[in-house]
């Protein structure tokens, strides 16, 4: 199957296709995503309910399909670890607040994992099949996974899939004192040399068009996709990537190029570090949490850079390559606080 | 009437709003400002939590959510009642 269509909104310029030239730093453990001028993609009346990252996802979603010229996909798939944190954060503290009385609906009402997925259906009138996964660090994976077996068995023959997590002043608070960030000045494009406990966090919403047929204007051919779960060691997670490849007959001689989703966190960093010794050796990595932080569904900002990638042939020139090569083959190995593993192969069409 | 006004855009969120362009006896429900029965529900909250007037009837509702003026009436009448 493959990828016809993107639509990106991250803490980097990536929304609206622009080509990506200069990493947008950050000074401190939180990076936002810049987000676009909404009333070009949504009707007005409708923003109104929208909290931010409903819009963000929404906006991210349509122009994906406006670039695949597609006005409604045959299944929406999303995957998100937090939901609409900012409407749930709302709603609750309305019903502390209020003494469980007075509650407003549209907090509750918008506050759900769905909202995002639905909103979509909604917009565009479509009835199709619409469904949202929350599981954790493989919530975008099992978006990306449904979107395959529907191409796979016909029930679809294109799919919206996206992925969207935002981060809350409350969930930043609460994250934090949880210590899985880093405290004191950091800057995210500093954040591999600190050494230091804790990483940076994160958001996004990345969506994708996954078709059956390949078309001349498609991005990358999506080959593979595994998840694993808490590996018992660095042998085992050796032995997943290499059976991944074996299952779909490429060496890692055949892959170009790896982006790998170290984060800047000295822990769980090793197995980044113990993975350039053994199966990653000589290959050409690349990290891109610096770009848009750690959140559950970091993986789809690694596939959207691998879909750029493969299109255009080459690393974009925010990663500063001189690599001249071509790319044609890419593999994406990630993992959630060394819990959720997952292994993403793209090819050129 | 301009109080409510501010309060009807702020619990509605109804960006580039101003009370200004909310007349005083324009619809509030589909040909007018354009709610819908979510923000029904709003309203309903908001007479609640800024009046203290729980609207007893829902069957009354389309008559005192028609306008800013009814609203305002309604609103009158039931806190001369409270008094």
């Amino acid at each position: 199957m493959y990828i016809r269509a993107t639509g990106n909104i991250s803490p980097q310029k990536t929304f609206g296709h622009q080509p990506l030239v200069d990493a947008v730093a950050y000074t401190g453990n939180r990076l936002a995503c810049i987000e676009p001028d909404y009333k070009e993609f949504i009707d007005p009346k409708l923003i109104r309910r929208m909290s931010r990252i409903i819009r963000m996802g929404v906006a991210a979603a349509m122009e994906c399909l406006q670039e695949a010229d597609i006005k409604v996909p045959d299944a929406i798939v999303t995957g998100t670890a937090y939901g609409c944190l900012e409407d749930t954060n709302s709603f609750l503290s309305k019903m502390v607040e209020f003494n469980e009385e007075l509650l407003t609906p549209t907090a509750f009402i918008q506050s759900t994992h769905n909202t995002i997925g639905a909103q979509i259906g909604l917009m565009l009138q479509c009835n199709n099949y619409n469904n949202a996964f929350v599981h954790r660090g493989f919530s975008f994976e099992s978006a990306l996974l449904d979107g395959i077996l529907l191409l796979k068995e016909n029930d679809a023959s294109n799919v919206l899939v996206g992925a969207i997590d935002e981060i809350t002043n409350t969930s930043h608070t609460i994250i934090n004192r949880l210590g899985l960030y880093k405290q004191g000045e950091v800057s995210n494009l500093d954040v591999y040399k600190t050494k230091t406990k804790g990483t940076i966090a994160g958001e996004g919403a990345a969506f994708f068009l996954l078709a059956a047929e390949p078309s001349a204007t498609n991005y990358a051919k999506l080959d593979g996709l595994h998840t694993f779960y808490k590996p018992d060691n660095i042998a085992e997670v050796e032995k997943q990537i290499v059976s991944f490849l074996n299952r779909h007959s490429v060496s890692m001689n055949d892959i170009d190029l790896i982006f790998t989703g170290k984060n800047g966190d000295a822990v769980s960093d090793k197995i980044y570090d113990d993975l350039a010794e053994t199966v990653f050796e000589n290959k050409e990595t690349v990290n891109y949490k610096h770009l848009c932080g750690e959140y559950p569904t970091a993986a789809s900002f690694a596939m959207w850079l691998a879909a750029i990638s493969i299109k255009t042939g080459q690393l974009p020139a925010i990663f500063d390559s001189a690599s001249n090569k071509k790319i044609n083959k890419v593999l994406i190995y990630n993992h959630y606080l060394s819990i959720h593993h997952s292994l993403t192969l793209l090819s050129a069409c | 009437m301009l109080d409510l006004k501010e309060q009807i855009i702020a619990q509605l969120n109804l960006q580039d709003i101003k009370p200004e362009d909310i007349g005083d006896d324009q619809p509030l429900f589909v040909e007018g400002l354009g709610l819908d029965s979510i923000d029904a529900l709003e309203l309903i909250v908001l007479l609640q939590q800024q009046y203290k007037i729980k609207l007893s009837n829902a069957e009354d509702g389309p008559k005192v959510f028609k306008t800013v003026r009814t609203m305002a009436e309604y609103i009158t009448a039931h806190q001369a009642q409270n008094v």
